[in-house]
């Protein structure tokens, strides 16, 4: 239980590589945060330099108001949940989980109190004698959390635990996380690629980029306010559709005009550009899938599409159109909205007309790809 | 050369492929030695700026260090101590006070007679209490080069020691400086099996590598620019010399007092990279086939004949080796069958100079070698063939892939990718090969062209022979010419390394590291 | 469903019955003071062919008995499964007889000159290196084919020799180096496989280089340093354990080939557990390591029993300080000598090699594990 600070820290590789750039960050006790981005983003980099993994090669980071940079691992009172689980082979779940205690020369019968209280919380205590290849992946997962439960640690330490184990076991042990973290109530820092984990798991979550912090923020102001076109088309599945138009203002409102369409934006953006007073001119717009609807052909923002794939996902449909010039977009319709007749003519080739709503459109700097409205 | 693109490369016949291909291996030759050169270049200027960066930091530090500083680069350790980091002043005292006392006791006697590699021999002096002249030992060469070689090793120690000594008072300021306190001797001690572990693992082999491998090898190169052999030993008989390329000359010259070194040395050169290429590769590919012979589906009974063959390995080599080479003498076994069998008439003379060109007694040599080398093979290619992924044969079973063409187009290319560095070391172990060709046949049959050079030239001596032979037997008149066998050392090594050089940046699996993950 | 008895393991218990018996009756024949059966050729003499065939027969033979048995234990072989393979081609089964041949004459070839080997060690007279295996055959069979074998060799190699002296020189130098190169060895691997420091690269570079010298050529100043230190000559044991186990550093390669397979993450796993640098090399790596601590061991026992030229070298003549190698050799150095020592040299070879042999055999699973390894990390 402690606050974890990141004040310029830096790390550059041997061969002059530079894998994180200036990071600062201020974790709060008991907070859960996690590092998102794309592989190579620095995200591992940053926590294992938490850990004490990696020297760190500029600033410093604090535990708990201590600097820890010259402090080994074992030194810093940190768990850590490993991507491949790092179970040790040669020795049982029970001697696993026992390890760290042993090494501080716990008494061991609090050792096996210790161990057999984190078993029955994670469900394993009946493979406590087998050897960790006996186990399946979310076993094994298991173990590995175990682990790190019974240090008491001060922050809690997860490089993409979840990342090897499959879609259906991913989703049983993210909620399992959730309750953990509330029955540890402990500073958790998690690193995962998967911005779906990042937005069920984080209370903030830092989203990097080459080594950089492109925004930290809540789950919703990432997704409802990103601050770069890069949190925006990393934030959000499917992707947000991007398409370069014209920003205009007439009187007292603005304008888009995507495809010769002419769409308004009201709403809560319309007020902020208002508000900023944006001059307006070229822009990237962007439109996340669910925020494009079916409109009639006869409205004044309909814009022509013909559809080329139809993914069916069970509750929504996600279709896969291009417009006259040729521009793909995605579209993502709640199967529920629609009549059956609809459905049956989503057919690759129909002729369909959308429109983009107003009120949640996001404009981008086409050079810089920062948000206009930030 | 014509360099041609992806596409238009697909475009040319098989042949002019292969013509490509190897066109532009050699034309690749020259350029990956000027990339060598270029290597060797810039590492001279790193090592120069960082000797550059060094002194300008080692000014700087004196100017702005502060007086425990600056009398720590006359005592070393004297920072260290007055700040309170007793073990570490102590040991660098110690080492400080031991370098001193050596160059006073003998380093500085030594240092001053390398050049001359010692003045006085061994020689007569009158005794008056006897009254007659009793042989007198002078300086010892030997012993002037190996403790002027210790010696200059010792500098370089001393040297690097003093560094790290201005940099521990450099670091120590700085850390007191920001409000930090400095490591105990506990902390030191604590750290040689934590993050310092590394230099606890690595200072016994260290200087177990330094003193039996590295020192030696500096000796011996420095040897092969002297006369030292076993008459001008040094110290019994007479002092010996620098003198220069001159060895380098002679085995390399015509003539030399009737003796053709440069033909000699041609000769066994020759004849080491062939046998180094057959032994290599007919154990190779054998192995290979015997390993799949072995792993076939359907054959029954795998363990045993692998067992039989590695049983082969367990007993030392020496054993073997002796005993098959005398079974192919004039009366040995394997003649004693010949005979038996009616298949001749007469003793066959495997390892005699039949031919005046040793042909035989060379094919026996690389024939046993294969007895000896294939167990090893085999299991070297029955371990890989198993990794051998099964998808890959299922897929060109299904693509209409023949017995065959599986081998060529999936296990070989397998095999050749990833034993390619194995390869490499194999070839070279083999131009090296000592045991096999001593124990078989000593080197011979004689060589009676070569009879004049030293060391008793036979067909079967590669070059390591030769200089064993060299080292230990030597010429009548001359002794065994230590300096011969210096200069004949450099030069394998010299083979050896160009070799290594250009395989090792040709080889499939260095270049295209995951061409078969 | 009724289990069937496999055809071939029926086929190989008659085969390996007939040659079981057919070669101990050739042996047992040869050795007889009245052969059971006589025999009259003008070239197939009795003493080449006969025992060996009899023995490769018998040898042959309790393989075959061998798998024969086992293959009955594991007889639980899906008959319908058989009843597939019966459908296989003709010409796999032609192909698979070749390689059956030919993995037989292979199996001969390398296993005959052992097999001489033992059996010359029993022989008596003569002493010195023939054509034969036992006597001459002329002789023998004027003689009524009178034994002459007999464990004369070993107890003069026990009484007359030097041969225990050196056995135990080379027994004391294996165990010795066997132990300290594994240590040396098995920290520098760990060392170059585990840690980052900036002499890393140029180290293992540096050693590359070095080992493309020829090691023969520190033997001449190896000599003269260890003479000076009183570790030469009649004092050649302590000096070769020197000598071996100081460079042993440069044999790192296979180990830390392996070293490279355990997960970083382990490490990393334990050093957050609280684990100093030196508890993770012998709680977690080492326990992970058998196979290739052992290979290590084995193959540093084994070195010091074929080493001959530093032996050689470094005791120089000095018949107390030799190594088995050197003095195994050294009865074979002249034509005269190989005629007085030769079936003395056999027997030698043979109590050299079978400890080594057994050794070898038990701890084989090690051996292959490291030695494939290595080859492929190359």
């Amino acid at each position: 239980m402690a606050s974890v600070k990141l004040t310029n820290v830096k790390k550059v590789y041997d061969n002059n590589v530079v894998a994180v750039h200036d990071f600062n960050l201020d974790i709060k006790d008991k907070e859960f945060v996690v590092f998102v981005g794309p592989s190579g983003c620095g995200k591992s980099t940053t926590l294992r330099m938490v850990a004490g993994l990696e020297e760190i090669s500029g600033g410093t980071v604090e535990i708990d108001g201590e600097v820890v940079n010259d402090l080994q691992p074992k030194d810093r009172n940190i768990a850590m949940v490993f991507q491949n689980y790092a179970l040790y082979p040669h020795m049982s779940v029970y001697d696993n989980i026992a390890f760290s205690l042993r090494l501080q020369k716990v008494p061991e019968d609090v050792i096996y109190n210790k161990v057999t209280n984190a078993a029955e919380i994670l469900g394993i205590t009946e493979y406590l004698m087998r050897k960790p290849r006996a186990l399946s992946g979310g076993q094994r997962q298991r173990v590995a959390i175990g682990r790190a439960m019974v240090r008491d640690s001060k922050v809690f330490l997860m490089d993409e635990p979840l990342s090897n184990l499959d879609a259906k076991l991913r989703n049983q042990m993210r909620a399992e996380i959730i309750l953990l973290r509330q029955k540890l109530d402990t500073t958790f820092i998690y690193v995962t690629h998967d911005q779906t984990e990042a937005m069920t798991l984080g209370d903030r979550i830092v989203i990097m980029k080459d080594g950089y912090i492109m925004q930290v923020g809540t789950p919703t102001e990432v997704f409802e306010m990103p601050e770069n076109l890069f949190v925006a088309e990393f934030i959000g599945a499917p992707k947000m559709n991007v398409l370069r138009t014209n920003l205009m203002k007439a009187g007292d409102k603005y304008y888009v005009t995507p495809f010769g369409a002419k769409l308004v934006v009201d709403g809560e953006k319309g007020d902020l550009l208002k508000k900023k007073q944006v001059a307006g001119g070229e822009v990237l717009l962007g439109v996340r899938p669910e925020h494009i609807v079916l409109a009639d052909p006869k409205d004044e923002g309909a814009i022509p599409v013909t559809l080329e794939v139809n993914e069916m996902m069970g509750s929504e449909l996600h279709l896969h159109v291009y417009t006259e010039d040729g521009t793909r977009l995605i579209v993502r319709i709640p199967t529920i909205d629609l009549t059956p007749e609809q459905r049956e003519g989503m057919v690759t080739g129909a002729k369909l007309y959308v429109t983009f709503e107003g009120k949640v459109m996001h404009f981008f700097n086409p050079e810089t790809e920062k948000n206009l409205l930030f | 050369m014509k360099h041609y693109s992806d596409l238009e490369y697909l475009q040319l016949s098989k042949g002019k492929r292969f013509g490509y291909r190897v066109a532009s291996f050699f034309t690749g030759i020259p350029k990956a030695l000027w990339n060598f050169v270029k290597k060797i270049g810039n590492i001279l200027k790193n090592a120069g700026l960082a000797v550059a960066n060094e002194a300008k930091d080692i000014v700087s530090t004196f100017v702005q260090g502060d007086w425990k500083t600056k009398v720590s680069y006359l005592v070393m350790g004297f920072g260290c101590l007055a700040r309170g980091q007793i073990l570490r002043g102590l040991l660098f005292l110690l080492f400080e006070a031991v370098f001193i006392g050596y160059m006073i006791i003998t380093g500085g006697y030594y240092l001053s007679m390398l050049p001359s590699l010692g003045k006085v021999g061994p020689h007569t002096e009158y005794n008056a209490i006897l009254d007659v002249d009793v042989p007198v030992h002078g300086d010892n060469s030997f012993k002037i080069l190996l403790y002027g070689v210790l010696t200059i090793f010792f500098i370089i120690a001393f040297v690097y020691t003093w560094r790290v000594n201005v940099k521990q008072n450099k670091i120590a300021e700085q850390i007191l400086k920001s409000g930090k306190k400095l490591k105990s001797g506990k902390d030191d001690l604590r750290s040689l099996v934590d993050d310092q572990f590394h230099k606890t693992l690595l200072a016994l082999p260290s200087i177990g590598i330094l003193i039996f491998t590295v020192m030696p090898i500096v000796f011996m190169i420095l040897v092969a620019f002297t006369n030292y052999s076993s008459i001008n030993d040094g110290y019994e008989t007479n002092l010996f010399h620098w003198v220069g390329f001159k060895n380098f000359e002679t085995i390399f010259s015509w003539d030399v007092g009737g003796v053709n070194y440069a033909a000699t040395f041609g000769e066994i050169l020759t004849w080491t990279l062939l046998w180094a290429f057959f032994a290599t590769f007919t154990n190779y590919f054998l192995g290979i086939l015997v390993a799949m012979m072995i792993n076939k589906k359907g054959i029954h009974l795998k363990k045993v004949w692998r067992t039989i063959l590695i049983m082969t390995i367990a007993i030392p080599q020496f054993i073997s080796l002796l005993y098959v080479s005398k079974m192919f003498t004039l009366n040995g076994l394997f003649n004693g069958l010949l005979l038996d069998l009616g298949i001749t008439k007469q003793a066959v003379d495997f390892w005699g100079n039949t031919d005046n060109s040793g042909l035989l007694a060379r094919i026996m040599v690389i024939i046993i070698n294969i007895w000896i080398g294939i167990p090893y093979l085999m299991l070297i290619a029955t371990g890989i063939l198993m990794n051998i992924p099964a998808d890959l044969y299922e897929s060109a079973k299904i693509d209409g892939a023949s017995g065959w063409k599986q081998f060529s187009k999936i296990t070989l290319p397998y095999m050749l990718f990833i034993t390619g560095p194995y390869l490499l070391t194999s070839f070279t172990g083999n131009m090296n090969n000592f045991n096999v060709i001593y124990l078989l046949t000593g080197g011979g049959p004689t060589n009676a062209v070569r009879s004049g050079a030293s060391g008793s030239v036979g067909f079967t001596d590669l070059l390591i022979t030769w200089l064993f032979k060299i080292t230990t037997s030597g010429s009548s008149d001359k002794g065994s010419e230590y300096y011969l066998a210096s200069v004949i050392g450099i030069l394998v090594f010299l083979v050896v390394s160009i070799i290594s050089l250009i395989v090792y940046g040709l080889l499939p699996s260095v270049k295209n590291e995951e061409d078969f993950q | 469903m009724k289990k069937k008895l496999p055809l071939g393991a029926i086929i190989s218990l008659i085969l390996g019955i007939i040659f079981v018996l057919g070669g101990c009756f050739l042996l047992a024949n040869r050795f007889m003071p009245e052969p059971l059966w006589s025999y009259n050729s003008a070239y197939l003499t009795d003493n080449f062919l006969f025992i060996l065939f009899g023995a490769l027969a018998a040898f042959i033979g309790i393989l075959l008995l061998v798998y024969a048995f086992s293959s009955f234990k594991r007889n639980n072989v899906d008959n319908e499964k058989m009843k597939q393979h019966m459908g296989m081609k003709a010409t796999s089964r032609i192909s698979n007889t070749v390689i059956y041949v030919l993995l037989i004459l292979i199996s001969i070839v390398w296993l005959v000159p052992f097999i001489c080997i033992v059996i010359q060690s029993f022989r008596i007279q003569p002493t010195g290196m023939t054509r034969y295996l036992f006597e001459n055959p002329e002789a023998g069979l004027k003689e009524g084919l009178a034994i002459k074998f007999g464990f004369d060799n070993y107890v003069r190699l026990f009484t007359q020799t030097q041969f225990p002296k050196w056995y135990l020189n080379t027994f004391i130098i294996a165990i010795i180096v066997a132990v300290v190169q594994t240590i040396i060895v098995l920290c520098m691997s760990y060392t170059l496989s585990r840690f980052r420091f900036k002499l890393r690269k140029p180290m293992m570079q540096f050693m590359l280089i070095l080992g493309m010298f020829p090691g023969m050529l520190s033997m001449i100043i190896l000599y003269q340093v260890l003479k000076d230190l009183g570790l030469a000559l009649d004092n050649a044991v302590p000096g070769l354990i020197l000598v071996y186990v100081a460079s042993s550093g440069m044999g790192y390669y296979v180990s830390k080939g392996f070293f490279d397979t355990i997960p970083k993450a382990l490490d990393e796993a334990a050093r957050i557990d609280g684990a100093t640098r030196a508890q993770v090399l012998y709680k977690i790596i080492l326990p992970l390591s058998k196979p290739i601590v052992i290979y290590t061991v084995l193959s540093a026992f084994m070195g010091p029993w074929g080493d001959f030229v530093f032996a050689r070298y470094i005791s120089n003549g000095r018949i107390g300080a030799y190594n088995v190698a050197v003095g195994l050799q050294s009865w074979l150095a002249t034509t005269t000598m190989a005629m007085e020592n030769y079936t003395m040299f056999c027997a030698g070879g043979v109590i050299v090699a079978i400890p080594i042999v057994i050794l070898f055999m038990c701890l084989q699973r090690y051996y292959v594990e490291g030695v494939t390894g290595g080859a492929v990390k190359g």
